[in-house]
């Protein structure tokens, strides 16, 4: 069963590389192949590790590689047994078709829907380092600011390799799948991985036809619980330098929470909520065009409202390729390719 | 009650409040996060409050109205609302001490406001009403629960009783509020931001609620002002000058479960703002609860919007929590009146 959710996943990553690269005509028809080769060994060695997890191990010498916080990490053998703190690092793990040596993840991964099936351990703040150790993880993947030192040296006095993982830009990320690649022992995959982001990000910038006139504000919180928009060195921020938008909010840096009458006054072009709908009550959508007092947004005028629901803006993976094809259908219009 | 002329306050005094708290309001109306020019702002308001249509700037018209009035209505209410219940508590339990945050009861009612969230409880056709009025049972049933408790241990009610139960209390509440949010799975992000508190996003119905519970409830608690003054003195003397010390408590306590659970639904907790506006307020009013009541409706509205002004204001375009703001500037204009107070 797991088998065909991989195989099928590795298929829609493919038909999503296809169609993200078929405006460009043949050139990139060809390249586009180049990753579906190793997807397609993937599916077919992945038998192997599932039946002898031990004899993966000592076909290759150690592993040397520095992980982002800049500490060289020696490995004896490809990672087997991992723990993935964050988010990212899951759907990572997932795209480069390892997600079957995850025997435990942070509690808020939550893509794609099997690794709901992994044991949770408490991320963050709450980060319990007995139950990491009880996994018995090769490898603890996590953030930079996961972890306190102590509780660091604590996991590697107990034999577990810390690599940390700390994107926080779209060439960040590449750095992290290829990192997570080396890791694994998945080099191939991660460089087929990375070289799908950056034909699709690079076709996306050569089909945007915006010269930042175009505003776009993203919206991470709703109004009820306090505003909160995305600044400039977001992800979003550079996804909508790539769309050729101007972010409203790039004169603030990161995240922050925001007046309300701010956005009115800069009055955006397109708005994207990465709002929740639980099914009940109103959308997100619908929410944010009953507002009163932004009757008058171009955005709201003209129905300019996007809701991306799956975090595939707000998480430094894979899948911000997937966000930046959504939000390119949205604002020149989807009809016609997709 | 012959004397009232006396004790409370005159009409000029009244009217001197009414108009100081309209000009801060008005102030807090004209400023934001958008500056927009002061005739345009006017000429919005005029037209609101006039019904006239006239040519006015579009983007004034898109703020003022639907987003800056509101909010400056619900922080005044609120702001109002809490600190009368601050006054009230630190009267009735001779406890200077004595707020919602440290008697646990803004805990409680955050508690029921989260539980209300996570387990989707809903009055049908009142999506909101669910956590206001789940907000205001846990109010009540953490005083009374915090009050019983108390009273077991020490019946005379003494400050530290009261108030080492309540901090325990307070956080009993909070860590089943994170319990609740650790099981709630996907509403988690909807729970954590809601615990913060934000007066973004008020409406008019919001301010119209607060309004009617701080007439309705508000004015019963003023109405007890002279009975609180004999509960200054002690409850024996309150007894025995004729004061049914039952029915005065239980109102009065009723009276802070149904305003503390309603503005926390609306704006999340707000700290400080109730311990604080009555001891700044009693070295101008003195002890007299008619005359102090009175009074924290006014300062208590005044501070709070103040507070939001800058919280809306200091950081722009960002916004500050407006808890961080009355927490900073409540716990300065404190140790500077209660140092000059004791000093003389």
């Amino acid at each position: 069963m797991r088998q065909m959710k991989i195989f099928a996943a590795l298929l829609t990553t493919a038909a999503l590389l296809l169609t993200g690269c078929s405006g460009n005509g043949n050139q990139s028809g060809e390249t586009s192949k180049a990753p579906e080769i190793p997807g397609a060994q993937k599916t077919e060695t992945a038998p192997e590790t599932e039946t002898g997890e031990e004899t993966q191990a000592g076909t290759e010498g150690p592993i040397t590689f520095t992980d982002m916080n800049g500490r060289e990490i020696t490995l004896e053998k490809p990672a087997d047994r991992i723990v993935a703190l964050t988010a990212s690092d899951c759907e990572i793990l997932y795209a480069l078709g390892a997600g079957d040596t995850l025997v435990g993840r942070g509690e808020y991964c939550n893509w794609p829907e099997e690794v709901l099936d992994v044991p949770p351990v408490q991320s963050g703040e709450n980060t319990n380092v007995e139950q990491i150790i009880a996994l018995q993880p090769q490898v603890l993947l996590m953030s930079a600011m996961a972890q306190t030192d102590e509780q660091i040296e604590a996991l590697e006095n107990a034999g577990i390799q810390v690599v940390v993982s700390y994107a926080q830009d779209i060439e960040g990320v590449y750095e992290a799948i290829s990192m997570i690649g080396t890791a694994m022992g998945k080099d191939d995959e991660a460089e087929a991985l990375v070289k799908g982001m950056k034909d699709t990000f690079a076709q996306i910038q050569e089909d945007s036809a915006g010269d930042g006139s175009e505003t776009i504000y993203f919206e991470v919180s709703p109004l009820e619980y306090g505003l909160w928009a995305a600044g400039s060195n977001t992800f979003m921020d550079e996804v909508a330098q790539m769309l050729g938008l101007t972010n409203v909010f790039a004169d603030m840096e990161g995240w922050g929470e925001v007046s309300e009458e701010q956005v009115i006054q800069r009055a955006p072009d397109y708005i994207v909520t990465i709002a929740m709908y639980y099914g009940e009550g109103q959308t997100p959508v619908e929410e944010i065009t009953s507002r009163s007092g932004w009757e008058n947004i171009p955005a709201i005028k003209n129905g300019k409202l996007l809701n991306l629901q799956n975090d595939e803006l707000s998480r430094p993976g894979p899948r911000l390729k997937d966000g930046a094809e959504m939000l390119y259908d949205f604002v020149y219009g989807g009809e016609s390719d997709n | 009650m012959k004397k009232k002329g006396r004790e409370g306050f005159s009409l000029p005094v009244y009217i001197l409040f009414i108009a100081v708290t309209l000009a801060v309001m008005l102030l807090c109306i004209c400023v934001g996060s958008v500056m927009l020019p002061l005739k345009d702002t006017l000429a919005v308001l005029w037209n609101g409050l006039t019904g006239a249509g006239g040519p006015v700037n579009e983007m004034a018209a898109n703020i003022i109205l639907p987003v800056r009035l509101p909010r400056v209505l619900c922080v005044a209410l609120v702001g109002a609302s809490l600190s009368l219940c601050g006054g009230a508590m630190q009267g009735l339990l001779k406890n200077p001490l004595a707020d919602g945050t440290t008697l646990g009861v803004s805990s409680g009612a955050s508690l029921g406001a989260v539980a209300a969230i996570a387990f989707g409880i809903s009055l049908p056709g009142f999506p909101f009403a669910g956590s206001m009025v789940m907000a205001v049972i846990f109010a009540f049933g953490s005083l009374a629960l915090i009050l019983s408790l108390a009273y077991k241990l020490d019946s005379s009610l003494s400050t530290n009783t009261i108030i080492l139960i309540g901090v325990i209390f307070s956080m009993f509440a909070s860590s089943i509020s994170s319990l609740i949010i650790t099981f709630a799975g996907d509403k988690i992000k909807t729970i954590t931001f809601w615990t913060m508190g934000s007066l973004q996003g008020s409406s008019y119905e919001n301010a119209l609620i607060l309004l009617a519970a701080l007439a309705l409830f508000g004015g019963l608690v003023i109405g007890c002002g002279k009975e609180l003054n004999a509960f200054a003195v002690g409850e024996d003397n309150a007894r025995n000058i004729g004061v049914d010390v039952r029915r005065v408590k239980l109102t009065v306590l009723i009276c802070i479960s149904v305003l503390i659970g309603v503005c926390v639904s609306v704006s999340g907790t707000i700290g400080f703002v109730g311990l604080v506006t009555p001891h700044m307020l009693r070295s101008l009013t003195g002890p007299n609860h008619r005359r102090l009541l009175p009074a924290t409706l006014f300062g208590g509205a005044c501070f709070l919007m103040l507070s939001d002004l800058l919280a809306r204001t200091l950081l722009n375009p960002r916004e500050l929590p407006l808890g961080v703001v009355t927490s900073f500037i409540g716990s300065m204009m404190f140790i500077y009146i209660f140092y000059m107070s004791r000093k003389r």
